[in-house]
């Protein structure tokens, strides 16, 4: 049996697809493309309900407690950092990382007192938080909710490469950008401005550093939605010509240098710090694009 | 950033997530005494880096060094239960080539997996390999996204997906046949 609804036909592929529905990994077209398949044939249906009995159980599994005792310890940890400043006396603290025997050293000093005399203070009136199965499905719920709203068209086959499709995805929302009535959502070249914007709709920033003395001045930002996930956009302009800077938030990336993604009459440029991976993607010539990587990286820093 | 802010970054981005952490470390040692020590370790290694700290999800920046932290842990500690899993593209070829579960009229039944006792399931889960369950884990206990899940593991989404159901299957058939 062939199908045209855009899922895989092997049944790896299809399994596969159960499962990032399961997950709340697909985007509402292809969820209800997935469950077609699903009321329409029994097995993937027992296949679907098997997926869902082992994930609820999962979830039910009995989960550590976090102990008093315990998030003392780790709340003193926290603390070792403004006691050492208190002796030291406040002084710029910028590109001086705390160093790790510090550290330690004022680690056991804030578990004496931690334990001791203010338990109230090293246990913020914190609610434990539990992620149940509520945390993630609202999560992805928000996600689904953005990229219908923020995409007409569907990008969901999130299994093909992964890379070429983030750079295309990133390529297509700059063209779309310079076709609609406005680039940007949050007109402003002020980063205090962008960065807590940004912050409200997504919960990420990345660095907006306003290179306006460089030639490139920060015009805006706005969120993009690839691969069915809300990621934060920058726009500078340069003379004429605009540059948008997609930055996905990566977690415990590598870093990487500067590497040439241009095709399509666009120049695109890919690199990743650690905390972010970007893509700067413009019309200009590749060495300007490459000025503006250069000083953006040299003022991100 | 100064002391101070960063202690109340550390507060904010850290203790909310302390559940989490002993779960993933729970899975990842295999006990829950060792997750408090490996979750402690971790969390010094966080208030070093906290300045780094960028936004986005803090649940999975933690986790990134609870992960980091658990391995180095064990391989200090624990060194025989380091099992030598091989190459880890070996294991997801085989998880490709084998299908990522069981023939379909080998399934149990959902009602017998949600019936499931939990000691049962936490053994089933115990004897997966480590690449399959780090993976379930970090998805069905801990609730991160594909992507997320690809970023900490540095690896394709596709082979956290083919993980994902690799190990899924493996923990149906397990608790279909002990049942």
């Amino acid at each position: 049996m062939t199908h045209d609804d855009g899922l895989p036909n092997d049944p790896e592929g299809i399994r596969l697809m159960i499962h990032a529905l399961v997950d709340g990994e697909l985007d509402a077209a292809a969820a209800l493309a997935v469950e077609r398949r699903i009321a329409a044939d029994p097995r993937l249906a027992a296949e679907h309900a098997r997926i869902v009995a082992l994930q609820g159980a999962v979830s039910r599994l009995p989960r550590p407690d976090v102990s008093d005792a315990f998030r003392a310890r780790i709340a003193a940890i926290g603390m070792a950092g403004t006691e050492r400043q208190a002796s030291v006396e406040a002084e710029p603290q910028r590109g001086t990382p705390p160093t790790l025997p510090g550290l330690i050293a004022g680690a056991g000093g804030g578990q004496r007192r931690g334990a001791g005399t203010r338990p109230s203070q090293a246990r913020p009136s914190q609610r434990t938080r539990r992620f149940g199965s509520f945390d993630w499905r609202a999560m992805a719920a928000s996600i689904m909710i953005s990229a219908v709203l923020a995409s007409g068209a569907t990008q969901w086959m999130i299994q093909s490469g992964v890379d070429d499709g983030f750079a295309a995805a990133v390529a297509s929302g700059h063209r779309r950008s310079l076709l609609a009535a406005s680039p940007i959502d949050i007109v402003s070249s002020d980063r205090h401005t962008v960065k807590p914007w940004l912050d409200a709709r997504i919960g990420v920033s990345p660095p907006a550093p306003d290179l306006v003395q460089d030639g490139y001045a920060l015009i805006g930002g706005r969120v993009e939605v690839i691969s069915g996930r809300p990621v934060p956009a920058l726009v500078y302009r340069h003379r004429e010509h605009l540059i948008t800077l997609v930055a996905e938030p990566q977690q415990g990336g590598k870093t990487t240098q500067p590497d040439d993604l241009s095709s399509g009459g666009f120049s695109m440029v890919h690199w990743s710090d650690g905390a972010f991976s970007y893509w700067a993607i413009s019309d200009m010539e590749r060495p300007e694009l490459d000025d503006f990587v250069a000083r953006f990286r040299k003022a991100a820093v | 950033m100064s002391e101070r802010a960063l202690a109340e970054r550390f507060n904010e981005v850290v203790l909310p997530h302390l559940g989490d952490a002993l779960a993933l470390a729970r899975w990842l040692t295999g006990n829950a005494a060792d997750a408090e020590d490996v979750v402690q370790d971790a969390c010094i290694k966080a208030h070093a880096g906290i300045s780094g700290y960028a936004g986005g999800n803090a649940r999975a920046w933690l986790l990134t060094i609870v992960r980091n932290t658990s391995y180095t842990w064990m391989a200090r500690n624990r060194p025989r239960a380091m099992m030598a899993v091989g190459d880890l593209g070996d294991l997801d070829d085989m998880a490709a080539a084998h299908g990522t579960s069981m023939p379909d009229e080998d399934g149990p039944e959902a009602s017998l997996i949600a019936k499931a006792d939990s000691a049962a399931l936490e053994a089933a889960i115990a004897a997966l390999q480590q690449p399959f369950r780090e993976t379930l884990v970090l998805r069905d206990i801990n609730g991160l996204s594909y992507r997320e899940i690809s970023a900490m593991l540095a690896v394709p989404i596709g082979t956290v997906m083919s993980r994902l159901a690799r190990a899924r299957g493996l923990l149906a058939s397990e608790l279909g046949r002990a049942s």
